[in-house]
């Protein structure tokens, strides 16, 4: 958990789609100042998770709360809180990087001297001062994703949101987006991310949930969940797979029914 | 790859997968349609296929009536030029539609890639798109024409008579539809990457534009500026000569469209097996051609043009007097969507531009007819006709797509701490902006023109600014109850029942603003009351009905968006 208390919680979160049921009672606590890893295999419910705690989905049942204030209930006020990156960002392609933050800014209430300066910042922040008049349209994934990160940081969120945030960035863009994260957290502020690529997660985040089948399987530091798994050393991708119930074995036995 | 194989062989397997791709685009539609379980869709599709068989009904009806009529009348036709003539004209549309088609095929539909990365040749994934093409004008030539075909054939007593046009119209388009193809992939060469839809946009518009001219310039009837035509000249589509050459295709289907209905067999199968080589070699050796122009690059290779320094310098400083930072930031967002991608501000100047063809060419004559009327509203009234016009045009095209044309990007509004009804909110101020000053200034330069008075001419801008609003903020409320987020070609984005709805209250609310004015008129004189307080007074009624409906389908657009869920 953070040092100052929890900003971010879930209780028995559900979300149905008729009968299927892609998240299911979910409980989470995080803290400020955390940098949280969800996990899961595709479609685990880590999207749908993400959505409901941003306020673009309504959970069927449960609720969630950031910094205390019941996204559902008071979605404008939670909102105001939160940045969100989603993984593959839609961003309007006839505005710029700089026109596109401008309204980012103003979306989120951003008095606009600061909006300027911090755009500025930003755009220098994330490489994209050359290019930051130039459509989006000629955007590399990873530049949008820029883009994107950019707009969820313009209003100082105190929890940030990115579901899957390192795909389509290079090595150097995937560095650099771990520390700003990482700043970002020092700063007391909140993290949760999803991502697929358990490396960065077993590198970055000071604790982790995994989701499966729309349940949670575990949470905690990597240290706990390897207590969980009952043994220690273990790597985060093999206490993935252990918990998730994906074997390397079974993946033979695939491949090996595909060749007869 | 290219392929190495025989001549011939990519145009056949081309033939096979655009068959494939055929099969899959009718599945696509069925499972869109009938088989979506989604009972608008459905209800839809009944609606449609209702419409249709209205229409065959009384295309049916007409040919039984062109049919009697002919036996009564013993109308000496030149069939073969007359058939050859209309193939003539056909080909006009394919080739619009061919090019509209190609251009979509190689720049904008993503499944282009999805083909060349499966393991069949560069010939035959092109040649399939051709084929795919001639299919469809094949279905469009028979979903037009066959109730009058089938009409003819029980007529004469020839069943063979639809089946033989049928082949008509599956050879015919073939030609058309290779020669755009290799025209397309020479044109993507220089169109720049991402600039597929406004091209295709600005060739619609060059063609509309055209075509009214043309027939304007050709047509002897239309050659009159003012409403009257000259004596003794009846109205005729342009005649050309060379249409029913035997060297042209035209004539080809021309000649055996004609044997077909005069019964004359050897005749008709000369001409369709001559047609049927043709366009067999055509599209063997389009296929061939296709294949090498494309593998020989094109643009999509070239990196995306940077924008100028002195964009930057020009930049808006992203506020609007009396507007809050969130509304300003989407009006001025909207309006940078709007203007900076074609096809978006074409909806600004298509109005404009048919305003000038129907009002500008006749001017002289109407406003001589206006001016006849005198000082006083009736004069006033009829100078809003443009504006109406105008406004019909920009609220259903501006507010109807105001809400759908954030598309997929509606997350960044639904994640920002703002409700929905300031989203809506700001649509409308976005919308109402633009429309209402362009309405005003037609309305103001029509009332110029014509004089009516001062008094009536500033109460009749006023009336159309305010119904502008009104109207357009309406619109809003119905675009974000029909609104669609998941459009990729932005001639999707607005809802058909949308469209209907929204146009059936605009004729609705006109009516009644119209029919107020008048009663208004007539009041005055029966009761004697001075004519401009009834006439303000049908104003006021007018505006505050307008205004009431307005706010009406805003709180529903409201409650619709308050339940939308991104997933």
């Amino acid at each position: 958990m953070g040092r100052l208390g929890t900003v971010l919680s879930t209780r028995l979160l559900t979300k149905r789609y008729g009968s299927l049921t892609a998240v299911e009672d979910l409980d989470l606590e995080v803290g400020a100042g955390e940098l949280f890893g969800f996990l899961g295999p595709n479609g685990a419910g880590k999207t749908t998770t993400i959505k409901m705690l941003v306020g673009l989905l309504r959970p069927t049942s449960g609720n969630a709360k950031v910094a205390g204030i019941d996204i559902a209930a008071e979605p404008e006020k939670a909102k105001a809180l939160i940045g969100y990156v989603p993984d593959a960002a839609t961003l309007y392609d006839k505005l710029s990087a700089r026109e596109f933050l401008e309204f980012s800014g103003d979306l989120y209430h951003v008095e606009r001297k600061l909006r300027d300066r911090r755009i500025a910042a930003l755009l220098k922040l994330f490489d994209l001062q050359e290019r930051g008049d130039d459509f989006l349209s000629g955007y590399s994934r990873g530049m949008r994703q820029k883009v994107s990160l950019a707009a969820a940081l313009l209003h100082d969120p105190q929890v940030l949101f990115l579901d899957e945030p390192t795909v389509g960035l290079d090595p150097q863009s995937a560095r650099q987006m771990k520390d700003i994260l990482q700043d970002f957290c020092r700063e007391g502020k909140t993290v949760f991310f999803s991502t697929h690529i358990l490396e960065i997660a077993e590198r970055m985040c000071t604790r982790l949930a995994i989701i499966n089948h729309g349940r949670l399987v575990a949470m905690g530091s990597l240290q706990d969940l390897r207590h969980m798994v009952g043994q220690d050393g273990q790597s985060l991708e093999q206490i993935f797979l252990e918990l998730t119930g994906s074997r390397e074995d079974d993946v033979s036995a695939v491949l090996r029914g595909l060749e007869s | 790859m290219a392929s190495k194989a025989r001549p011939g062989a990519g145009a056949l397997e081309g033939l096979a997968l655009g068959l494939l791709l055929w099969r899959v685009q009718l599945q696509m539609f069925i499972n869109q349609t009938i088989r979506s379980r989604n009972a608008g869709r459905i209800a839809g599709t009944v609606a449609g296929a209702a419409v249709i068989l209205l229409a065959w009904s009384w295309e049916g009806f007409i040919t039984w009536l062109g049919v009697e009529a002919s036996h009564r009348m013993q109308l000496h036709v030149d069939s073969v030029h007359l058939l050859s003539l209309a193939f003539l004209a056909y080909t006009g549309v394919l080739v619009f539609s061919s090019l509209v088609f190609s251009l979509n095929a190689l720049l904008l539909n993503p499944d282009l890639e999805l083909l060349l990365a499966a393991p069949r040749s560069v010939e035959s994934v092109l040649a399939s798109r051709m084929v795919v093409q001639v299919l469809r004008l094949f279905l469009l030539s028979l979903l037009f024409t066959a109730p009058a075909l089938l009409l003819l054939g029980v007529v004469n007593q020839t069943p063979l008579i639809p089946l033989a046009f049928a082949v008509l119209f599956l050879l015919y388009p073939v030609f058309v539809v290779v020669i755009i193809s290799l025209m397309s992939l020479l044109l993507v060469r220089i169109i720049p990457v991402g600039r597929g839809r406004e091209v295709l946009t600005l060739f619609g518009i060059a063609l509309a534009i055209g075509i009214n001219l043309a027939n304007f310039l050709l047509n002897p009837a239309l050659r009159d500026p003012g409403f009257a035509r000259h004596p003794g000249v009846a109205p005729s589509l342009p005649d050309v000569p060379g249409a029913s050459s035997a060297w042209l295709p035209s004539g080809w289907a021309g000649r055996s469209a004609a044997a077909i209905l005069s019964g004359d067999w050897v005749t008709a199968g000369q001409w369709l097996l001559l047609l049927l080589a043709a366009s067999a070699a055509v599209f063997a050796a389009g296929s061939v051609l296709n294949g090498r122009l494309y593998m020989a690059g094109w643009i999509q290779a070239v990196p995306p043009r940077r924008r100028h320094a002195a964009a930057r310098v020009r930049r808006s400083k992203g506020a609007l007097p009396l507007l809050s930072p969130v509304l300003a930031a989407v009006v001025i967002k909207d309006w940078r969507m709007r203007t900076r991608d074609l096809a978006q501000l074409v909806r600004f100047i298509m109005p404009v531009v048919f305003l000038f063809i129907i009002f500008g060419l006749r001017f002289p004559r109407e406003l001589g007819a206006v001016r006849s009327l005198g000082d006083g509203p009736p004069a006033a009234m009829i100078g809003l006709i443009p504006a109406w016009i105008l406004l019909f045009s920009l609220s259903i095209s501006l507010g109807l797509s105001a809400v759908s044309l954030e598309g997929k990007s509606i997350w960044v509004y639904v994640a920002s701490p703002n409700s929905t009804m300031r989203f809506l909110q700001a649509k409308c101020w976005s919308t109402a902006l633009p429309t209402a000053s362009l309405v005003a200034l037609a309305a103001l330069a029509a009332e110029i023109i014509i004089r009516p008075g001062w008094l009536w001419a500033v109460t009749a801008v006023v009336l159309a600014v305010a119904e502008a609003i009104a109207v357009t903020s309406l619109m809003v409320g119905i675009g974000a109850v029909f609104a669609r987020f998941d459009w990729t070609d932005a001639r999707r984005m607005m809802h058909p029942v949308g469209v209907f709805i929204g146009m059936g209250l605009f004729s609705i609310i006109s009516s009644a603003s119209a029919l107020l004015l008048v009663i208004s008129i007539a009041l005055a004189a029966v009761t004697r009351f001075p004519l401009f307080t009834t006439w303000l007074a049908a104003m006021t009624i007018a505006v505050g009905g307008a205004i009431a409906v307005a706010a009406l389908g805003i709180l529903f657009g409201n409650q619709h968006l308050r339940g939308l869920e991104v997933g």
